[in-house]
């Protein structure tokens, strides 16, 4: 520990991509909470809303279970909702479960919860998963969601969204001076963390599942190099969700691509890598390589 | 002495939070039923300006609250769960608090179209109804006042509100928006004998009233 220097230690941090994507969940969180406040006092109005719909300027941001949500129970098609779910749904038509894990508030709260844990006891924050369910719970959850809504004939998870509460909570406070009953959602969120790192968004979340099934086919994913992996299982104990990247989950649809793995791994086995083999061709493959990777698959088969 | 397990921590955590925030609340709404489905919507709670019928509105808005962030009065308010069961998030006005001045700012921000833009005299919030009992310019000869406050504050003076040849105000309802600034501004609370109660409210529209009117907006746009 006193062989580094503290300059050393901030350019050991920056080169890591957590660093990064703290301080991105950091700034998301602060324009989120910030925002109702400084509507209030000076009347800017620039940014308006949360993550159930976002307003930049001109640009338009409807989270897509929301937008779904409420086509679904108005049966309704307005251009505006289908505009602002355009962004969103690229993102995660490309990057995957993006959305989650670099600007979720809900995700920045537990990380933070994470490290207060952290200094109570090394245990709990790199701790095993105590309760551990199958993860295709989250499709179901997915389907009753929306059967709910479709029963009930109100959207449902418009007004007990985690993330979106966070922002609303903020807003009511700002502008009425008061914080309404919704908030347990979110502590109840924080607590489930103490039963399995993420617990409701490894299981429960059915922003999560709709973002997980949009990317399912991402372009940005991790990739798992065997030659170079040693073994360690350090990727295993350090992911949030709970997959297992040495044995080659990393590329499954559960993954939302936080690379705590990508900085954990000692031999950098694991990386991210622009998915050739999707959707979208960047790069045009050469017969030789092509040939080379032919050749690889017969012999790992 | 018995080991304190991590289990045991976490249930009486979440318990103890749980039991707090259930005995502190007051649940008295929650009793009954009807209330978390039944729209919160009543005399002087109004749906901001340009919003669909009631029956869609709960569907179409996604509790973004755009409209009450852009509001420059700060009038826009949202049910939660207590008041407002699934109507929860929802935004409402209370002209009784804060009447809407029609500035139209939170109609162009509406993610979803539960707000149709529209302008300002098409504006069907709900229809202001005059307490003739209660109106001091209604009774004129008990109290010996002529009152004009309502027909000097609306937006629409001598087309939604109009005065008659005793100076007496009454309602032209095609006309009337149900912005509430009259009702806001009624003096007859102040007067001894009507106890604080004011000689305007707002009613809420009938929905299908509101129906044709947003129909043809929207083919417009």
């Amino acid at each position: 520990m006193k062989g580094k220097s503290f300059l050393e230690k901030i350019r050991s941090s920056l080169g890591k991509i957590n660093t990064w994507r703290f301080f991105i969940l950091f700034s998301a969180f602060v324009v989120i909470i910030g925002n109702p406040f400084v509507n209030y006092k000076w009347d800017i109005n620039f940014i308006q809303g949360w993550f159930q719909s976002f307003g930049i300027g001109n640009l338009w941001i409807v989270s897509p279970l929301e937008g779904l949500e409420t086509i679904l129970t108005a049966k309704f098609l307005y251009t505006a909702t289908i505009v602002g779910m355009v962004v969103p749904v690229l993102l995660a038509f490309l990057l995957g479960r993006v959305f989650c894990s670099w600007l979720c508030p809900i995700e920045f709260l537990s990380n933070l919860t994470d490290r207060v844990l952290g200094f109570l006891s090394k245990k709990l924050r790199y701790r095993k998963d105590l309760i551990t369910l199958p993860r295709r719970i989250i499709w179901f959850v997915l389907i009753t969601e929306l059967l709910i809504t479709l029963i009930i004939g109100y959207p449902m998870f418009v007004w007990w969204s985690p993330p979106g509460l966070v922002g609303r909570e903020a807003m009511f406070y700002a502008f009425y001076k008061v914080i309404t009953i919704e908030i347990v959602i979110v502590v109840a969120v924080l607590f489930f963390n103490l039963l399995t790192r993420r617990f409701f968004c490894r299981y429960f979340c059915p922003l999560g599942a709709t973002l997980a099934l949009i990317g399912k086919k991402r372009q940005l994913v991790i990739k798992y190099d065997k030659d170079k992996c040693i073994n360690c299982k350090a990727c295993d104990t350090k992911c949030p969700m709970g997959i297992k990247p040495s044995i080659g989950e990393s590329q499954s649809v559960y993954c939302w691509n936080c690379a705590e793995c990508v900085d954990t791994c000692p031999t950098k086995a694991l990386s991210f890598t622009w998915n050739d083999d999707g959707i979208i061709k960047l790069k045009v493959h050469n017969s030789l390589t092509s040939m080379k990777n032919t050749d690889k698959l017969i012999t790992t088969k | 002495m018995r080991k304190f397990t991590r289990r045991e921590a976490i249930k009486v955590t979440l318990g103890s939070f749980l039991a707090g925030i259930f005995s502190s609340c007051d649940l008295s709404d929650l009793k009954n039923p009807k209330t978390m489905i039944k729209t919160p919507i009543k005399t002087n709670i109004l749906r901001p300006p340009g919003a669909v019928p009631e029956e869609e509105f709960a569907k179409k808005c996604i509790r973004c609250g755009r409209c009450g962030e852009v509001c420059p009065y700060h009038c826009i308010k949202y049910f939660d769960v207590k008041s407002g069961g699934v109507f929860s998030g929802t935004p409402y006005i209370n002209v009784m608090e804060v009447p809407c001045y029609l500035c139209m700012k939170c109609v162009y921000v509406c993610p979803t179209g539960a707000l149709v833009p529209c302008d300002k005299d098409e504006v069907r919030m709900g229809v202001a109804v005059i307490n003739r009992e209660a109106c001091v310019s209604w009774q004129q000869e008990k109290t010996g006042l002529m009152c004009k406050t309502c027909f000097n504050v609306c937006p629409f003076a001598g087309i939604a509100i109009k005065i008659d040849h005793d100076f007496r105000p009454y309602i032209v309802e095609e006309y009337c928006t149900g912005c509430g600034i009259c009702a806001y501004s009624c003096i007859a609370d102040q007067y001894p004998e009507n106890n604080g109660k004011k000689a305007i409210t707002i009613e809420p529209v009938k929905w299908k009233k509101i129906k044709k009117v947003k129909l043809e907006d929207i083919k417009k746009s």
